[in-house]
């Protein structure tokens, strides 16, 4: 099994690499153009993938990556089932403030309200953040491009006096206790 | 007279706009010795001398469009009246092709069209080509396999070294050789480029029933009937997208590529046969 650990390489210098997993590939590209072109001072690479494990021959030309976000399309059930299934083959060493998850179509209607519950448990239960992100206009993609560069500087390390690890302890997702029980009447 | 010139303007005006009702293909089979010497003026002359004496009250009018269709227009009458002009039957025929695209022939007529268009053409006999939609273009691309075709090869992309496609340096897909496997596949199965918009495909199950925790139908000696119908704006984008994307998480049925591959898009499947049955007589409906 080839798991992905996060100090295997050396740090870039002035460098940050984010790894954007995501079942239906949409959401991932669209985000990946906004940083690059969002970000001037710092490189910002930024790798694709639709889930984990990430091809072994390309293991060597792989940079140190800084932060992994989990894209999840609320109204695919299957997004959610290969999100959970790839983080298995995820480092321990990256749930202290280097993951993420980010899910889109929140505010879709139609969606089973258990499957939010379900992403948001599993996000509480693994100290990560959980970002939404407003997919069908520019200014929601860019605004999603936004919170992920600034999680993903300090992440990098490039941040001075912050860590990933006590960013993610102020912004991980957290579910109360009687949220099953919860309606909105 | 009157009445012809507004026959021909009606012939002039479908072929401008085929997309009226459901177009059905049929298939000429066992071509005599002199089948390919068949040009357009032996053609019309037959098919009108063979359809008028199959059937006295026909109205028929034939005309060859730029992209050498034969368009046939004919309207029925029978023993008490007039031929009606108001649902005529539509004929498209490519010669030197043994396929023939119908629309608006009703039950009754059928037998005789047929007849007259084996004759005509001089084949042996005419079948159904299970193949239907509401866009002639799109049907008569199918069966004629006039669409991009991709053809499985041990070498896919030969000149790419040369010139690769740009991709900005700072974004890169871990993944990218399953993407473009899972789009080889699928083009492979239904073809690149623009595809022929099918409306419809049909399966029609005369399996027996297998579930062995369910024992009450799998008693039965008699198949279990079904129909599984999958329906599209355009089917073979759909279906092709569905495996491209990896929605389809195994490679291509036979069931599914069979709509491009044997150009058919009504199956009967039967218990015999892996997938659809090539020898499926006439279903009764």
């Amino acid at each position: 099994m080839s798991i992905l650990k996060p100090f295997r390489q050396l740090p870039g210098l002035n460098t940050a690499n984010i790894l954007l997993v995501e079942n239906e590939e949409q959401l991932q590209v669209k985000i990946a153009d906004s940083m690059v072109l969002l970000e001037k001072i710092i490189n910002i690479n930024v790798r694709l993938a639709r889930n984990l494990p990430l091809p072994v021959d390309k293991d060597q030309s792989r940079p140190r990556i800084d932060l992994v976000v989990f894209i999840i399309n609320l109204t695919s059930e299957m997004s959610f089932s290969s999100a959970e299934s790839s983080l298995k083959y995820l480092d321990p060493g990256y749930f202290l403030g280097k993951t993420c998850f980010m899910v889109s179509n929140a505010r879709n209607s139609s969606i089973p309200p258990e499957r939010l519950i379900s992403v948001r448990k599993l996000a509480a239960s693994l100290h990560c953040p959980l970002l939404y992100a407003e997919d069908q206009t520019e200014e929601g993609v860019v605004a999603a491009a936004q919170r992920l560069l600034a999680i993903l500087k300090v992440a990098a390390g490039l941040v001075p006096m912050v860590t990933g690890f006590y960013l993610s302890t102020l912004t991980r997702c957290t579910v109360p206790s009687d949220l099953d029980q919860q309606s909105f009447d | 007279m009157g009445g012809n010139r507004r026959s021909t303007r009606h012939l002039r005006d479908v072929i401008d706009n085929p997309n009226l009702g459901k177009w059905n293909a049929y298939q000429l089979l066992k071509a005599e010795e002199d089948a390919v010497s068949v040009e357009l003026s032996t053609f019309k002359e037959q098919f009108k001398a063979h359809l008028s004496e199959l059937f006295r009250h026909v109205s028929v009018k034939i005309k060859k469009h730029s992209d050498d269709a034969i368009w046939i227009r004919v309207a029925w009458g029978d023993n008490f009246s007039r031929p009606n002009h108001l649902k005529p039957t539509y004929v498209v025929h490519y010669l030197q092709t043994p396929y023939v695209f119908v629309t608006g022939l009703s039950q009754k007529h059928k037998p005789m069209l047929n007849q007259a268009m084996v004759l005509a053409t001089r084949y042996t006999s005419i079948k159904d080509a299970y193949l239907s939609g509401k866009n002639l273009i799109a049907i008569r691309d199918l069966v004629m396999k006039q669409y991009q075709q991709v053809f499985p090869t041990n070498h896919p992309n030969p000149f790419q070294e040369n010139n690769p496609p740009p991709t900005n340096p700072y974004i890169e897909k871990e993944q990218a050789e399953n993407a473009e496997n899972r789009q080889r596949v699928a083009c492979e199965a239904f073809g690149s480029g623009t595809l022929p918009q099918l409306q419809t495909a049909v399966y029609k199950l005369e399996t027996k029933f297998r579930d062995d925790t369910n024992h009450i139908m799998t008693k039965r000696d008699e198949p279990f009937r079904g129909v599984v119908k999958f329906t599209s704006s355009n089917l073979l984008e759909s279906l092709r997208h569905s495996v491209s994307s990896g929605m389809a998480s195994s490679s291509v049925t036979p069931l599914l590529s069979s709509i491009t591959q044997k150009g058919r898009n009504y199956f009967v499947i039967t218990d015999k046969g892996l997938g659809p049955s090539a020898q499926t007589p006439h279903p009764k409906v």
